[in-house]
């Protein structure tokens, strides 16, 4: 009998193979953007857009500068809206009925 | 390049929608009021002044009502029972079984209650359902007592005459709509409410987080039901807490059956996630490969990864709810009760919704549209379960907040300790580890005392 439990493998999909699950229409131009370019530049050192996103929409090269912005992959949360510390995030609603589209939700 | 799987061209867009939303037809002062957004609050609203005889205009920006929406996973029904026939609602399940886990690394010890009555109808209101379809139908209902939606149509900002809100602009051109009243029923990521200066911004400790999937078991059929031992159109909702469930965070994971799928999801303080560097991902990642939850998902496949952030400021953060012209419901006014034990918001959706619309039609009987007007929406609210629960739990957030270290962790801990302390098969005599165990529990209360304390501070629950 083994000493160590017994725990089935789970196999978490990857973030690319998750949002492929979502419907998807680009509406063309991000619905997303900084407000103010030089405060994610210069003042901001946790990027906590980036660490509380649950899409992988914000990114950081090398942990500093300007975030750039993958809006394909934004599912809508808002989280990066409500979580920036310093109230830099532009956010609206994607236009005309794109974005994502949940079936089940 | 999109992660996404594509919609292939207009086909796909939804019918409801039609010609009307594409060519996008003079609806101005054509319509009594404008909802703004198809969810459970809007629909409810529609619905409720469809019935009285007034001409509603619903305005979804999703593809379809529910498009844009995700939830825990239980829909709970007195209200809607009441509005609409339910037999012939898009229902997944009836929840027969509510299970509250405490998770620790990787001890679990859970509580499960299984209420015979909840067999019988009306299932104490709880039942699972997809958004994206029971949304859908709730909105069609609406349709079919006399409003009118149009999707696809984004709601930009509202109109103002004076102080007055006299309609809304939307992204269709010449998309200025006017009404005698709006209804913002945009959900908790609140734009056009906050845009026109009628709510804050929640501040990041009032919001959390959810990351969740829609898993099915391809393999073979009758897994759900095996797995957490249900007949026919039962279901289960389980709840999970502590450090094994979302880390070191405030929150949890839950589990709830649908027909053919399960929703797995973590919901945690949006604050803890960023202070913390803990991404949604990662904490499902782990929830999800818990030695209590791995066995349940077994085999599953994801049909569907989705995110959301809840309103979870309580009763304190409440905007005013009437304007001159307008009414805000939902999410969109923070109607959601969060706190643990009780994780509910669609029925308090569907409640404001109804005194909103009902509000509407007792002003649009006197042709009045200023707040005081419609003052009877926040005062039947204020007497309904919706404010009375809000606030008989608006201690508690504040209250666990500052025993988490304790309540999620140290506790949790102490709790699978003593268990397994208590059970154990030696061959020393039973008292001996009841003994130990009971000390367990009580080290890391402080006590006496600090047990004392400890049930003083949250006396109230059973209050």
């Amino acid at each position: 009998m083994s000493v160590s439990p017994q725990v089935p493998e789970i196999e978490n999909d990857s973030m690319e193979d998750r949002l492929y699950t979502v419907k998807y229409e680009d509406p063309g131009d991000s619905h997303l953007n900084v407000k103010v370019a030089s405060i994610c530049a210069d003042s901001c050192e946790t990027a906590d857009c980036v660490s509380i996103c649950p899409a992988d929409v914000w990114r950081r090269e090398d942990g500093e500068g300007v975030p750039t912005i993958a809006y394909e992959n934004c599912l809508e949360c808002s989280s990066c809206r409500f979580a920036c510390p310093y109230d830099n995030v532009s956010w609206e609603y994607p236009k005309t009925g794109a974005g994502v589209t949940y079936k089940h939700g | 390049m999109s992660d996404h799987q594509s919609i292939d061209g207009p086909q796909l867009l939804d019918e409801r929608a039609g010609d009307a939303a594409l060519d996008a037809p003079n609806y101005d002062n054509e319509f009594d009021a404008i909802v703004v957004g198809a969810g459970l609050a809007g629909s409810a609203a529609a619905l409720t002044m469809a019935k009285q005889g007034l001409e509603p205009l619903l305005v979804e920006r999703g593809l379809y009502p529910g498009a844009k929406n995700v939830f825990g996973g239980v829909l709970y029904t007195p209200t809607i029972r009441e509005l609409v026939d339910l037999d012939a609602a898009p229902l997944e399940r009836y929840v027969a079984e509510k299970r509250f886990s405490m998770l620790s690394h990787d001890d679990e010890t859970a509580i499960s209650l299984k209420p015979g009555e909840w067999h019988r109808e009306p299932h104490n209101d709880s039942y699972t359902v997809y958004r994206g379809e029971f949304d859908a139908w709730f909105a069609d209902q609406a349709v079919e007592a006399g409003a009118t939606l149009v999707t696809e149509t984004t709601v930009t900002g509202v109109i103002r005459e004076g102080g007055d809100i006299v309609g809304v602009e939307t992204d269709r051109p010449d998309g200025a709509i006017r009404a005698p009243y709006v209804v913002l029923a945009e959900g908790g990521n609140s734009l056009v409410s906050e845009g026109a200066a009628l709510k804050s911004t929640e501040s990041r400790e009032n919001i959390a987080v959810a990351a969740k999937e829609v898993l099915e078991f391809p393999e073979r059929s009758g897994v759900i039901e095996d797995r957490f031992r249900l007949v026919g159109d039962a279901g289960v909702s389980y709840q999970y807490f502590g450090e094994g469930a979302v880390g070191e965070a405030y929150g949890g994971g839950f589990i709830y059956t649908n027909g053919d799928t399960v929703s797995v999801g973590v919901a945690y303080s949006l604050e803890d996630a960023a202070t913390k560097r803990q991404s949604p991902e990662e904490t499902l990642n782990l929830f999800k490969s818990h030695p209590a939850v791995a066995p349940l998902l077994r085999g599953a496949r994801t049909v569907e990864y989705g995110a959301k952030t809840i309103p979870e400021g309580g009763a304190e953060s409440m905007p005013d709810l009437v304007h001159d012209g307008a009414v805000i419901v939902g999410d969109a006014a923070g109607l959601v009760l969060n706190n643990g034990v009780h994780l509910e918001g669609t029925n308090m959706a569907v409640e404001s919704g109804y005194y909103a619309g009902t509000a509407i039609v007792e002003a649009a009987e006197r042709g009045r549209t200023e707040a005081s007007a419609l003052e009877s929406y926040p005062e039947r609210l204020e007497d309904s379960f919706v404010v009375q629960n809000l606030e008989r739990y608006a201690w508690l957030q504040d209250r666990v907040e500052e025993d988490r270290e304790l309540l999620f962790e140290q506790l949790p801990r102490a709790i699978a300790d003593a268990s397994s302390e208590y059970f154990t098969m030696d061959r020393r005599p039973k008292e001996m580890h009841a003994k130990a165990a009971k000390q367990r529990v009580f080290d890391t209360l402080g006590g006496w005392k600090g047990a004392t304390k400890l049930a003083l501070r949250y006396r109230k629950l059973v209050k």
